[in-house]
């Protein structure tokens, strides 16, 4: 594990919203920690927590408050020229939530496709262009005759392929998926999900997974970080998180997932998560400590010499 | 229940990609309009007004030998005939002739209007949309200062400093006219800038403009459209309703506002003078609105069936 290189370090990342009145919501509050090439991570948590925020800010849709975000060691955000700006661009892509709302309903699916290509001037001719587009087209399962159509002649599952298609064209290292599939039936779902891990394969793509779907997350992610209210609370290994969470938060989260055996679901508990319950001091600090080789918890120094107690 | 036979069942050729296929010719947004356009009949019979009215004014002067400007006061406020088929008016001037002349100054001032409207209000709009923020207040209220103003006092104001005529009655009509269509570009704006197509178009590195023009403005086409079909028969109410004010375009020009209030004076005695500039106002903004409507319904996705 020692060979692994960091593609992606967000090093206190903060995205406040200022909404009027003095007030501000504190959506990203301080969040750090590292993206893996070739790995997927995925991000959990519930409606409301920060996750898509964090994928926004990191792709630079919002400024971000405070904070880093580092890509190959080189800071993503702050002043840059055009032209290091457009190359930064090229290595973050994104896919979205809503694959009704993600593809421009005017536009053709070749001229989505290629709206990246034009912009960065990838191809030289038309001929190039649309090469380039069917090619996209097919590798994400998709004919060549679909190029000259509108995007509401698609299904769901088909439209957020374009979408992947549409990110793929400026051949991307790093994707921020943005719950590309809670939009999608299930049997949908399974289709676009291992069209991404047959991408990562193909192309040594590095994923961060926004989803609230736990199942599938544990599914797609090599390592899987817990979001609560704005705060990275957990961060571990997907199987390490699954079979032994350490804090209450993740354990709240696992205990709601349904069990598809009704013989286990009838006594499955639910453990409820109440924040008080930690009855931190004044002037405690919280930090991101680790556990286990590989396993973050936010949590206080006595909760730290509790939990190591617990998990050595 | 009859019993089927097994051996009747095939497989169905499971060809790869076969699912994937789509087997409604594909139709573009425009085309799809079209088809509902014409399937409302009033809406059609609204166009084919218009192409009839704007056929006339650009021929309608060439089909009588009488100039709409020359008087002939041995026969002034001739009744239609088979010589003058709209009569004279109290000049002798063939009323034909002028109520096509008309047609063009009245067609032409509310297209022209309605165009400048068009491009002042879209930029407006687009930018204090897409801009928001302290911009997009600056911007609105400006926008509000000027819509408070009232309106007639400003076009007087501007008639008595710029003279009369066909420039100054544009200019009075789009001075504030443009706030109508920036209110609703920008309301559109600001509805379609937070989409994800327009967030994957900036994560890919799309500049403003291309935002803008690519991404915003086609998807507000529809409104803008319409507010723009409708914006002309406005324009060309307001032309006439200025020159009841005396305050339309100056002698001999034409135009259907002018006409018709020369004619009001004489209504009891020679109700031709007034019918024909007064019928081609309704018949033009008649046209115009159906017409608007029917592009309002047939761009409308909520009523895709």
């Amino acid at each position: 594990m020692a060979e692994k290189q960091k593609l992606i370090e967000i090093k206190n990342l903060k995205q406040h919203f200022n909404v009027g009145h003095g007030q501000v919501i504190k959506a990203v509050d301080g969040i750090t920690f590292d993206i893996y090439k070739g790995e997927t991570l995925g991000l959990v948590g519930e409606s409301g927590c920060g996750k898509s925020t964090t994928g926004r800010t990191i792709i630079g849709l919002y400024q971000a408050t405070s904070g880093e975000v580092l890509l190959n060691g080189v800071s993503v955000h702050g002043k840059k020229s055009p032209k290091e700006l457009k190359m930064l661009k090229r290595k973050m892509q994104m896919i979205f939530q809503d694959p009704y709302a993600s593809l421009n309903p005017r536009m053709t699916v070749a001229d989505i496709i290629a709206e990246g290509i034009d912009i960065h001037g990838l191809a030289k001719t038309k001929e190039e262009r649309m090469k380039r587009v069917y090619e996209l087209l097919e590798t994400v399962g998709l004919n060549r005759e679909h190029a000259n159509r509108y995007p509401h002649e698609f299904s769901g599952g088909q439209r957020q392929r374009i979408g992947i298609a549409r990110a793929l064209a400026v051949e991307p290292e790093f994707i921020i998926a943005d719950e590309p599939i809670s939009a999608l039936d299930v049997s949908i779902q399974a289709q676009v999900v291992n069209l991404m891990k047959r991408l990562q394969r193909e192309k040594g793509l590095t994923y961060l997974f926004i989803a609230h779907d736990l199942s599938m997350v544990k599914y797609i992610s090599d390592r899987i970080g817990v979001m609560y209210f704005g705060k990275m609370v957990e961060l571990a290994e997907a199987e390490e998180l699954y079979r032994n969470p350490i804090h209450p938060y993740t354990k709240a989260l696992l205990s709601a997932i349904p069990l598809p055996d009704p013989e286990t679901e009838r006594v499955r508990r639910r453990a409820i998560y109440d924040p008080s319950q930690h009855q931190y001091k004044d002037g405690e600090s919280l930090e991101f400590r680790e556990i286990t080789p590989g396993h973050f918890v936010l949590c206080s120094e006595e909760e730290y010499k509790k939990y190591k107690a617990m998990h050595s | 229940m009859q019993q089927i036979p097994k051996e009747m069942f095939q497989p169905a050729a499971a060809e790869l990609g076969e699912a994937e296929k789509i087997s409604r010719p594909s139709l573009s947004y425009w085309k799809d309009v079209a088809i509902r356009f014409r399937k409302n009949k009033l809406a059609m019979f609204g166009l084919v007004l218009l192409v009839l009215l704007v056929f006339m004014a650009i021929f309608g002067p060439h089909m009588t030998k009488y100039d709409y400007a020359t008087n002939d006061l041995m026969n002034t406020n001739q009744p239609p005939s088979s010589k003058h088929w709209f009569g004279t008016d109290d000049l002798g001037r063939d009323v034909f002739a002028r109520t096509w002349y008309g047609a063009r100054i009245s067609l032409f001032i509310g297209l022209a209007a309605a165009l400048i409207d068009l491009l002042i209000g879209v930029l407006w709009g687009g930018i204090s949309g897409l801009r928001g923020g302290r911009t997009d207040e600056v911007m609105m209220r400006i926008a509000d200062i000027l819509w408070a103003v009232p309106y007639l006092l400003l076009v007087i104001i501007l008639m008595v400093v710029l003279g009369q005529g066909l420039g100054t009655m544009i200019l009075a009509m789009t001075i504030t006219g443009w706030i109508n269509m920036a209110r609703i570009v920008r309301g559109q704006v600001l509805q379609l800038k937070s989409q994800e197509y327009v967030l994957a178009s900036q994560t890919l590195g799309a500049s403003t403009s291309r935002i803008m023009f690519k991404h915003l403005i086609p998807n507000a086409m529809g409104p803008i459209l319409v507010t723009l079909t409708l914006s002309i028969p406005s324009a060309i109410f307001t032309e006439a309703f200025l020159s009841y004010l005396g305050l339309g375009v100056p002698q001999p020009l034409a135009s259907w506002g002018t006409m018709a209030s020369d004619g009001v004076q004489a209504m009891q005695y020679y109700p031709w003078r007034l019918f024909f500039p007064a019928t081609f106002i309704c018949l033009t903004i008649f046209a115009f609105n159906v017409v608007g409507d029917g592009l309002r319904d047939a761009l409308d996705p909520r009523l895709r069936k």
